[in-house]
């Protein structure tokens, strides 16, 4: 079997040789001189571009050794200078461009990795602020059990609150577009709908978002961090409780969004800067110093929290 | 306390749904348990403990005012103490010594039909102090006594007319000036009162070093350490073309390894 197969094989690669070689040879001797052209052209380019980034100071070093060799034991010094002469002329006159040029392509295949690297570190430190409390989890669980005995109707929009909640903070669960506004306030609304039931009469929540500014692109889950930081360590802590409101409005053609509560207020020793830490490190990669996480005491008391990112309309 | 009376019971949660729930099952798993006051935070609990002398406190971990773990450390020894939380992996773990008892959110009613059981046996007996197991908890939760000592994390200054916390990690350096000391970050400089010589006490000493009386440089921020022309060490700071000097009692700081 094997030999067959061979066989066939071993002729048609003969026939399409002798097919090459017996008609016009002139075939043959345009192809080598074509490959001796693309292997001049190449040379020379080689050398272009190590003339282009090649420093002064070693051209000269070089035409200084290839004088002595080239001129000095095979007595061909005019030549060898003349060369030398071009080198400099064609360094002087487009070296620099080509050396640009060289460096340009450097810096993009750079900047690639870097923003590859990017991408990869935002989707690492987005998943880690996604990450669900299992305090608030299980306890809203435990406030749904109660609710089916003692209220089913609540109990109902209350699940629906959680669904809602859940399928927008899973990162998994989302599609791939750039995230809205809108869609963090959707989520934070579900969530404060949630500790509304639970916290009753010690939340107070608004939302003063304008719904023109809802297609405004916004980073995902870090309205969600400040809302929580707001009820964990400003208003739960209250015997109180307090206010809690979500405002959004363009600054100097910026963006910025609030989250501000009555609670506690910051204590300058807590150490509740992790999920703020991780918004700023996110906003860092995504923005490049062009977005800022602002903390501020109001004056009537309590924490507001400010993210101010670039205005940018979201594709439809 | 303990009596032939009817035992009684006080349930101290923030959430009303989640006292409605104890109770109510309770009643269904304890008829003859009266439940004799219901507190919204730790404060209130240890009130009702302390003037109703009940036998028994069912206690939520996480409370305004005042935890659950403070709380019982207050009422400790004059009450039997059940924990109720909804996720807390160190209190199980502790709890499983079996010192007092504890329940989770939602309380199952056969969960609770055995923590009923064993609140009988144990009202036989005087309430357990808890003194190691409730200075183990609180340590683990982080509210007790044996933490380590905290830093300052932010700082609060005056930026224009708005009052500002700025976390330390963005901080250069902060410099005495006249009756203030400037604080001073990559992106914009702010006032504080505090005079260095209170600040240095209360900032991370491996996070920010003083070199100078009117000087202190957060160590990550140093991009190097020149030499002018008298000798003296000149700090370089990432992000300010500002030039710190290094005064002569703080030289060993940048001493050669």
């Amino acid at each position: 079997m094997s030999t067959d197969q061979q066989n066939p094989r071993g002729s048609n690669a003969a026939g399409r040789g002798q097919g090459a070689g017996a008609p016009p040879r002139s075939t043959t001797t345009q192809e080598a001189l074509r490959e001796i052209r693309s292997g001049v052209s190449a040379m020379w380019w080689g050398f272009f571009d190590w003339l282009a980034v090649v420093s002064w100071k070693i051209l000269i070093l070089v035409s200084f050794l290839s004088l002595i060799l080239v001129g000095g034991v095979f007595h061909y010094p005019t030549l060898v200078f003349a060369l030398i002469i071009a080198s400099c002329i064609v360094k002087a006159v487009a070296g620099a461009k080509r050396k640009a040029e060289v460096t340009a392509t450097e810096a993009t295949k750079r900047a690639d990795t870097e923003q590859l690297e990017r991408t990869v570190l935002e989707a690492r430190m987005e998943a880690l602020q996604a990450q669900i409390e299992p305090h608030f989890l299980f306890n809203t669980l435990a406030s749904i059990d109660q609710l089916i005995l003692t209220d089913p109707p609540r109990a109902s929009r209350m699940q629906q609150s959680l669904i809602r909640y859940l399928r927008s903070a899973m990162p998994q669960m989302r599609d791939g577009k750039r995230p809205t506004l809108g869609q963090q306030v959707d989520l934070c609304s579900a969530f404060l709908e949630i500790m509304a039931v639970r916290m009753e009469g010690r939340l107070q929540a608004v939302v003063k978002v304008p719904d023109g500014l809802k297609s405004a692109v916004f980073p995902s889950m870090m309205l969600q961090t400040l809302v929580e930081n707001a009820i964990k360590h400003g208003l739960e802590p209250k015997a109180e409780g307090g206010r809690l409101e979500i405002g959004a409005e363009i600054v100097d053609g910026r963006l910025a969004v609030h989250v501000l509560d009555t609670g506690l207020g910051f204590a300058p020793k807590s150490d509740a800067g992790v999920g703020l830490a991780n918004i700023r490190e996110r906003l860092k990669v995504l923005y490049n110093g062009r977005a800022e996480l602002i903390i501020s005491v109001p004056a009537e008391g309590g924490t507001c929290a400010t993210i101010n990112v670039p205005y940018e309309i979201a594709a439809a | 306390m303990p009596s032939t009376a009817a035992p009684t019971a006080v349930v101290a949660d923030d959430e009303r749904l989640m006292r409605e729930q104890i109770v109510g099952r309770l009643r269904e798993a304890w008829p003859e348990l009266s439940i004799v006051g219901e507190a919204v935070n730790g404060r209130e609990a240890v009130a009702l403990v302390r003037s109703l002398e009940p036998d028994i406190a069912f206690l939520d971990i996480s409370m305004p005012e005042m935890d659950g773990i403070q709380a019982a450390q207050a009422v400790a020894g004059q009450v039997h103490v059940v924990f109720v939380t909804a996720h807390d992996e160190y209190a199980i773990k502790a709890f499983e010594q079996g010192a007092v008892d504890y329940l989770l959110k939602p309380t199952e009613p056969g969960r609770l039909a055995i923590t009923c059981e064993r609140l009988r046996e144990r009202l036989k007996g005087a309430p357990d102090p808890m003194n190691e197991l409730l200075a183990q908890l609180s340590q683990r939760l982080g509210g007790g006594t044996l933490k380590p000592r905290e830093y300052m994390r932010w700082v609060q200054a005056s930026v224009g007319t708005t009052i500002r916390m700025i976390p330390t990690s963005d901080i250069l350096f902060f410099r005495a000036e006249d009756k203030y000391t400037r604080v001073q970050t990559t992106g914009f400089e702010a006032l504080i009162r505090k005079p260095i010589k209170e600040l240095i006490d209360e900032l991370d000493p491996s996070e920010f070093w003083q070199i100078h009386r009117a000087t202190v440089v957060r160590v990550d921020a140093i991009e190097q350490v020149s030499r002018n022309f008298r000798g003296q060490q000149i700090v370089h700071v990432k992000g300010s073309p500002e030039r710190l000097e290094v005064s002569r009692t703080f030289n060993h700081l940048f001493k050669q390894m």
